[in-house]
């Protein structure tokens, strides 16, 4: 191995070291706004920060009692409902085509379902909100932020159950046509099942993608709050222990969610267990 | 149900059948093969590419009495550049984009190779995880934990009056381009630690020694075997950080205040007021710095393997 040879020379080993504590700085300064914030939470002092006066829950008490935060709750939930399930259909239909047929541009229409994921989420934003308000002359609402949301999402869905079917044993699928499985029967009893942890993984990851959105939202939700939109218009006038344990509260969601999205798919595969793990993979 | 596996091996002719159903290209199965796809050209089609090209247009229509007007000019543009605010806000975004994003390079790069050369495989995969996991959290609360920390109240602040160092608040910290600067960074990291991982982990290190064996220095060996070996990796980690940089809006709001102003301010404050042929101009100068980039970056994304390997 490199390694052993490295340690043999001081110099090797200085280098090692100085990298080691270049990475402990790096975890830290990655970790540390995190910890900090979520340490602020429990804090009694009043203005959310230092010093540390005391420990208490009471500010998650009031999070719950906010009847603003309890509406912005409920919008956010509503809308990432509807985003993860128009995500995931969608998604999930497009990723049959780009991989099996023999589309024309199939490179660049890869690229067109991408761009989404990669222009910044300002131009989606404000070209939406001219679509909506100048041509279609609708009002804004929270629909209109779903749809905004789902065309981020959705390329999210598309790569993942994609890069599953192209792991996919396509003779699975023959085998059972010849024992007479039409294409709805192949769908519902061979292929889904297969895709469905990728499928899953996909869902987790639109529902905690839209739990989170901020500027795409931020010009599409018209006169409702999300909770990022709430914490935003919150932070304007200063911090407040209040929004550090709502941030805090939103921090363990979308990380538990995230958490799930890489294990829950592990966990289905085993529980349908379907065909021999080879056949899988 | 799915058949038993297994199934194929009494039909064996069966395995010779080639992927494609041939000679069977009816309507209906051509509809089966592309029918999933309807729904992404809708919102793709109608709720991304329509809308864009419709920034374009309006990028070059007038508005007049609060009305849009079809009349073709470049008007918004020469508007744009005509008002010096406006312009020097233009470049700082792009110094900024530089700036923020060489810094993530430089500090990303060390860590990379510190974890694909020096850490035990078993581990490494541990250690990406935990520095992606951050970028999991939600966007604009990670923005907002380094309010806590730099704000006026926040917890440097606090921190300092509370040893004696200072007798009232500095905003020193904040709102200017040095804590936007430092907020991107942390914002992009994971991006560009998780890309240049990836190149440096299909790196074969024994060219590295053997470099060494051949009398290069480490610093010769890195510059003239590791680095050209990497630079698609190197090309993926400034391009997807500096695209989303170029549009940041929430962090100059939050953190920059009136002296760290980007162009994504200014595009919101356009279209808050309601001037949209105005803002859909400078959303357009955004999508040209992309397009110039991605231009600039396409020859060395094309040159993959400098050795044939």
């Amino acid at each position: 191995m490199a390694r052993d040879l490295d340690i043999v020379s001081r110099r090797g080993r200085l280098t090692r070291g100085a990298l080691s504590l270049w990475a402990v700085l790096v975890y830290v300064f990655l970790f540390a706004p995190i910890v900090l914030l979520v340490v602020f939470s429990f804090n009694a002092n009043r203005y959310g920060t230092f010093p540390i006066t005391g420990w208490t829950t009471k500010w998650y008490g009031q999070v719950f009692h906010d009847y603003q935060i309890r509406d912005a709750l409920t919008t956010t939930i509503r809308i990432a409902l509807e985003v993860t399930a128009v995500s995931t259909i969608v998604g999930t239909a497009a990723a049959f085509p780009l991989v099996r047929s023999r589309l024309p541009f199939r490179s660049g229409i890869r690229i067109a379902m991408v761009l989404p994921i990669m222009i910044p989420g300002l131009l989606i934003g404000v070209s939406l909100l001219v679509l909506f308000t100048s041509v279609f002359h609708q009002t804004l609402s929270p629909t209109t932020a779903v749809i905004g949301q789902s065309v981020y999402t959705t390329p999210f869905v598309l790569l993942l159950v994609a890069a599953r079917l192209q792991g996919f044993d396509a003779s699975l699928e023959r085998a059972a046509s010849d024992l007479g499985a039409n294409t709805f029967k192949r769908l519902r009893y061979v292929v889904l099942p297969l895709l469905a942890p990728a499928i899953l993984a996909g869902a987790l990851f639109a529902f905690t993608l839209s739990l989170d959105e901020f500027i795409i939202t931020l010009f599409l939700i018209g006169s409702h709050n999300t909770l990022p939109i709430y914490i935003y218009t919150q932070v304007k006038f200063g911090i407040t222990p209040e929004v550090n344990a709502l941030a805090a509260l939103l921090l363990a969601a979308s990380l538990s969610l995230m958490a799930l999205a890489f294990v829950l798919p592990g966990i289905v595969r085993r529980a349908l267990r379907l065909v021999p793990r080879k056949a899988v993979t | 149900m799915a058949g038993p596996p297994g199934v194929g091996a009494t039909q064996p002719a069966d395995v010779a059948l080639p992927l494609g159903r041939p000679g069977r290209r009816t309507w209906s199965s051509w509809l089966g093969e592309y029918a999933g796809f309807a729904p992404a050209l809708v919102l793709f089609g109608v709720f991304f590419l329509v809308p864009l090209g419709l920034i374009v247009c309006y990028s070059f229509w007038q508005t007049i009495d609060y009305n849009v007007v079809h009349n073709w000019t470049v008007d918004n543009y020469r508007y744009f550049f005509s008002v010096p605010t406006y312009v020097s806000t233009f470049w700082a975004t792009v110094w900024v984009s530089f700036a923020a994003t060489a810094l993530t390079l430089v500090i990303a790069f060390p860590f990379a190779y510190w974890l694909a050369r020096y850490v035990p495989k078993q581990y490494q995969k541990v250690l990406l995880v935990l520095v992606i996991l951050p970028f999991w959290t939600s966007y604009l609360l990670r923005v907002y934990s380094w309010l806590t920390i730099l704000g006026p109240e926040g917890a440097m602040n606090r921190f300092l009056h509370w040893t004696g160092a200072t007798s009232k608040p500095v905003s020193f910290f904040l709102y200017d381009r040095p804590a936007v600067i430092l907020v991107l960074v942390y914002l992009y990291f994971p991006f560009a630690a998780l890309t240049l991982y990836a190149s440096l982990e299909r790196f074969d290190w024994n060219q590295f020694r053997a470099a060494m064996d051949l009398g290069a220095t480490p610093g010769t060996a890195m510059w003239r075997i590791l680095l050209p070996q990497i630079r698609p990796g190197i090309t993926t980690a400034v391009i997807f950080v500096f695209i989303p940089i170029l549009g940041e809006y929430l962090t100059p709001q939050l953190v920059g205040g009136a002296k760290g102003v980007m162009i994504g301010n200014l595009i919101v404050n356009f279209f808050q007021g309601a001037q949209y042929t105005r803002g859909a101009a400078a959303a357009l100068l955004i999508a040209g710095l992309i397009v110039v980039l991605l231009a600039v970056f396409r020859r060395s994304l094309e040159v993959e393997d400098p050795y044939g390997t």
